[in-house]
């Protein structure tokens, strides 16, 4: 039988308590129980990156995550890299370097692009490859979302 | 939204959506009362449906009911241009994956949990995997007889072999390529395959829907609205009016989310519940459920003594996979599109798809283009080769020219080959060193898209001077919505941000073919164009009329109308004609077969060129091929939006990296083999090339807004020859079936050594 367990987190810097199932995913528990849909579900096998959440400031594939495993630890979605007024440098540079187009996977990006970032303020062109390799985009061939990575670089 | 985008006049609003996480995909959505549907897939190639037992799954605790064959054989069969799907599959399955049952339950997880439940007793049936045991004698049939739907999606329809696996065979012979032949100087033959390919969109296909009675409301990630609720009113004899297809974004198409794909399926589901069933696909589920025809391509060309194409001759057959959806039209546009932008008075064309026992073939960016562009453009080096010309030199001498036709019965040529050459090339740089220029392989395509002229816009401006625009054009990334907006505001002199772009719905929007085959910008753009003028002249008319002043002294204005020394704002001209303050004027604009006296009606509207110059490195040790610099050509008439006409090009290049390199759907004995994300590579950030070129050229010469021409599925053809050319250039090896992997490319060269 399924087996509940309470768990308490951090979502965007809010504090959440709730109980999950123990085989819960946390992409289902971000966008299912939580409603937050900006993080994208595709390949449910840690290979696309459309699903990235920061766990700890740290990009991870919310959809091989069990929602469990987040207890007692920050999470941060798109929603909590949004402004509550207009867009982050990440977010102004996507758009105006055309860094997406069908923007499926982009949230995912813009998690990486954070993650990234922050741990490296002036990424060279390969660590911006390095970084990214983990985020599949279909539509783009990634050209301009190197750009507008590089632009903040 | 920020100061500096605010800016940004050309930013398209659908980006700020995206970026921020808040833009709706059909997976974003719910219903009130919605169930959720998880489908019981075939195990099985090809096998007879001995019996279901759905008992164990129904008696689940949050079971509502179970979906079968049994339920809609009633409905009969469905296709686009072959009348050969059932709903589900109904006493036999002709490929892994293909839909046996749909559990339907309060969530996901208890349908998925019950769908493991439903007991399915197959009995295997002979199987014809590949196009050779679908064409061998005696072979299995997959479906028994061909009954062909004329003129229901696209103009024509498949002429299917009865008896035979055959669906569709095209014929096109111009001049005697016998006589040429016997005559020429050198003939060279060649023979290509081309893989499967995934199409891979992010957005895995999900639909909703809701059957109530005799309506039916349908969202999907739909390229083709008006196509998924023409085959739903017919499958379950609704009237069209009936039903409703709502298309938020849609996370990536190319091709795949084209025709119908799911929908019918979903819809059935809904109507055994009469209640909103979701069935939302995983990846695997939607690398099983379509996928770009496979290609076997004999080709020859026959040439004289100067080296000018006297005859070329190729017949291509199609691995349609186990249902026909649009591969027809895939046949016979490889046929064309193997044609390239030459001279060749003697032509013998020949394509056939053929049914096999693997996942329906589909539509995928520039339909049957990189087969033959793959099979024309390796072969064209091969026959320079032969005959000890450059290649560059060999497809000069041939390139017909600007106004030329390459076969009479398609439009003459709107573009010069020779330009697109000459600017990849410049953009190489003028070094001339040999030893780099070997490294080098070219490639050109000249692509004859499918873009029926039928359409159909509304724009609405209102009383304060805001303007709504509704189309069946949904936006799939391309930007459509934006370019429709950017037209609308244009033509009527209003800012950019005055302009609504309504998310695709078929109860609000007007007929409109379909998103694809580069065609929107042209076809949907023109009818934006005419409802923008007619609103323009409505608001004038007004004015004219209750004002008493010549309408030729006019004009309109931000804002409002000038009628010389004043501006009239909207309120005004509103307020005094209709006596209160409100109000709006309707324009509605018709692209037709017959708009523009009937020009638009030759095919194609425009051609889709474009040009590409790979240079590669090959670690002689692994047989990897690296790709230190790219440039790709494309001529697009008149660039509308900059980055996302480059971002366009750029993506389809990239793709072409990906069929190149990397990406086949594999069969062992029609079990696909790699059909998931683990399995199936894509390319990935670090496989783009450090120098790329984009080159977009613009002589405003198309037939669309502005001078412009389609754009957006050029760029994916000369990839994969051109690296090919670089490697029989460079490294002495031919490689005649793709993608070439490192193994294949390895062992070409111990061959060679």
């Amino acid at each position: 039988m399924t087996h509940h367990l309470p768990i308490s987190f951090s979502l965007n810097g809010e504090a959440i308590a709730i109980e999950v199932p123990t085989h819960t995913l946390l992409v289902d528990l971000i966008r299912d129980r939580i409603g937050l849909k900006g993080t994208k579900r595709s390949c449910d096998m840690e290979v696309c990156g459309a699903c990235t959440v920061l766990l700890d400031g740290a990009p991870i594939s919310s959809c091989t995550t069990l929602a469990v495993d987040v207890d007692r630890r920050e999470v941060t979605t798109i929603e909590g890299v949004t402004p509550a007024d207009g867009l982050s440098r990440i977010q102004e540079a996507f758009v105006r370097h055309g860094g997406l187009q069908c923007g499926f996977c982009t949230p995912g990006f813009i998690m990486a692009v954070t993650a990234l970032l922050k741990a490296k303020p002036h990424p060279t062109d390969d660590e911006i490859r390095h970084y990214l390799h983990g985020n599949l985009c279909r539509c783009t061939g990634y050209i301009k979302i190197f750009e507008a990575v590089k632009s903040l670089a | 939204m920020s100061k500096t985008i605010d800016n940004m006049s050309s930013v398209r609003p659908d980006l700020i959506e995206k970026v921020t996480g808040r833009a709706e995909y059909i997976t974003d959505l719910t219903v009130p009362g919605m169930l959720h549907g998880f489908v019981v897939r075939s195990p099985a190639v090809h096998a007879r449906i001995v019996s279901i037992d759905t008992s164990a799954a129904l008696a689940s605790d949050g079971v509502v009911d179970v979906l079968t064959g049994a339920d809609v054989a009633q409905f009969g069969l469905w296709g686009l241009v072959l009348k050969d799907r059932p709903i589900i599959a109904i006493d036999r399955v002709r490929h892994v994956g293909e839909p046996i049952a749909v559990v339907i339950a309060d969530t996901v997880e208890i349908a998925e949990n019950a769908a493991e439940l439903v007991d399915v007793e197959y009995e295997e049936l002979p199987r014809a995997t590949t196009i050779r045991e679908a064409m061998a004698d005696g072979a299995p049939l997959i479906h028994a007889h061909h009954e062909n739907l004329q003129d229901f999606y696209f103009k024509g329809g498949a002429r299917p072999t009865q008896g035979s696996n055959v669906f569709h065979t095209y014929r096109n012979e111009v001049g005697d390529v016998d006589a040429a032949e016997a005559t020429a100087a050198y003939i060279h033959e060649d023979h290509f395959t081309f893989p499967g390919i995934s199409h891979f969109a992010l957005e895995p296909h999900t639909v909703i829907a809701d059957f109530k009675g005799d309506s039916l409301t349908i969202w999907a990630g739909a390229q083709t609205p008006t196509a998924v609720q023409k085959v739903l009113s017919r499958l379950f004899g609704l009237q069209l009016a009936r039903i409703r297809v709502i298309v938020p974004f849609v996370g990536g198409g190319f091709g795949g989310k084209a025709s119908v794909k799911i929908e019918p399926l979903v819809a059935a589901a809904s109507w055994k519940v009469q209640r909103p069933v979701r069935i939302a696909q995983s990846q695997v589920e939607s690398m099983l459920t379509c996928r770009r025809l496979g290609a076997d391509i004999t080709i020859r060309t026959a040439v004289d003594a100067k080296g000018r194409i006297v005859a070329k001759s190729a017949k291509l057959l199609l691995d349609g996979g186990a249902y026909s959806d649009t591969g027809s039209a895939v046949a016979t546009k490889s046929a064309n599109r193997i044609m390239g932008p030459y001279v060749m008075p003697n032509l013998r064309l020949e394509a056939q798809a053929v049914y096999t026992n693997t996942i329906p073939g589909a539509a995928f960016r520039s339909i049957g283009g990189p087969q033959a562009v793959w099979a024309k453009e390796s072969h064209m080096d091969n026959v320079a080769a032969a005959i000890g010309m450059d290649p560059s030199e060999f497809r000069l001498i041939n390139l017909a020219s600007r106004g030329q036709r390459t076969r009479p019965d398609l439009r003459a040529l709107d573009m010069d080959m020779s330009e697109l050459m000459g600017r990849v090339s410049q953009s190489f740089g003028t070094e001339a060193n040999a030893s780099n220029r070997k490294s080098r392989g070219l490639a050109v395509a000249a692509t004859d898209p499918a873009n029926t002229p039928i359409s159909n816009a509304i724009v609405r401006l209102k009383i304060d001077g805001s303007i709504l625009v509704s189309t069946s054009a949904i936006e799939v990334g391309q930007g459509s919505h934006a370019t429709m907006g950017r037209i609308a505001a244009q033509t009527l002199k209003q800012p950019a941000s005055a302009v609504t772009v309504l998310r695709t719905d078929t109860a609000v929007a007007p007929y409109d073919w379909g998103t694809g085959a580069s065609r929107s910008t042209i076809v949907v753009g023109l009818s934006v164009e005419k409802a923008a003028l007619d609103a323009a002249d409505q608001i004038l008319e007004m004015v004219a009329d209750v004002w008493e002043l010549p309408k030729e002294s006019l004009s309109l204005v931000e804002g409002g109308v000038s009628i010389g020394a004043e501006v009239l704002t909207f309120h005004e001209i509103f307020h005094r004609t209709l006596g209160v303050d409100s109000g709006e004027v309707i324009g509605r604009g018709a692209i037709t077969p017959r708009s523009k006296k009937g020009a638009l009606v030759e095919s194609p509207l425009f051609w889709e060129t474009s040009a590409g110059l790979a240079e590669i490195i090959v670690d002689e040790d692994t047989g990897e091929i690296h790709i230190p610099h790219y440039a790709s050509a494309a001529d697009v008439g008149r660039v509308i939006n900059r980055v996302a006409a480059e971002g366009q090009d750029e993506g389809a290049a990239v793709m072409g990296f990906g069929h190149a390199l990397y990406e086949q759907l594999e069969f062992e004995d029609g079990q696909p083999v790699n059909a998931n994300p683990i399995d199936y590579f894509i390319p990935r950030i670090s496989d783009v090339p450090p120098a790329f070129d984009t080159i977009l050229i613009e002589n405003g010469d198309g037939p669309g807004p502005g001078g412009a021409k389609g754009m957006g599925e050029g760029a994916i053809l000369p990839v994969a020859p051109a690296i090919a050319n670089a490697l029989f250039s460079a490294y002495g090896i031919r490689i005649t079936d793709l993608p070439m992997t490192p193994e294949k490319v390895w062992r070409a060269l111990q061959k060679r050594n």
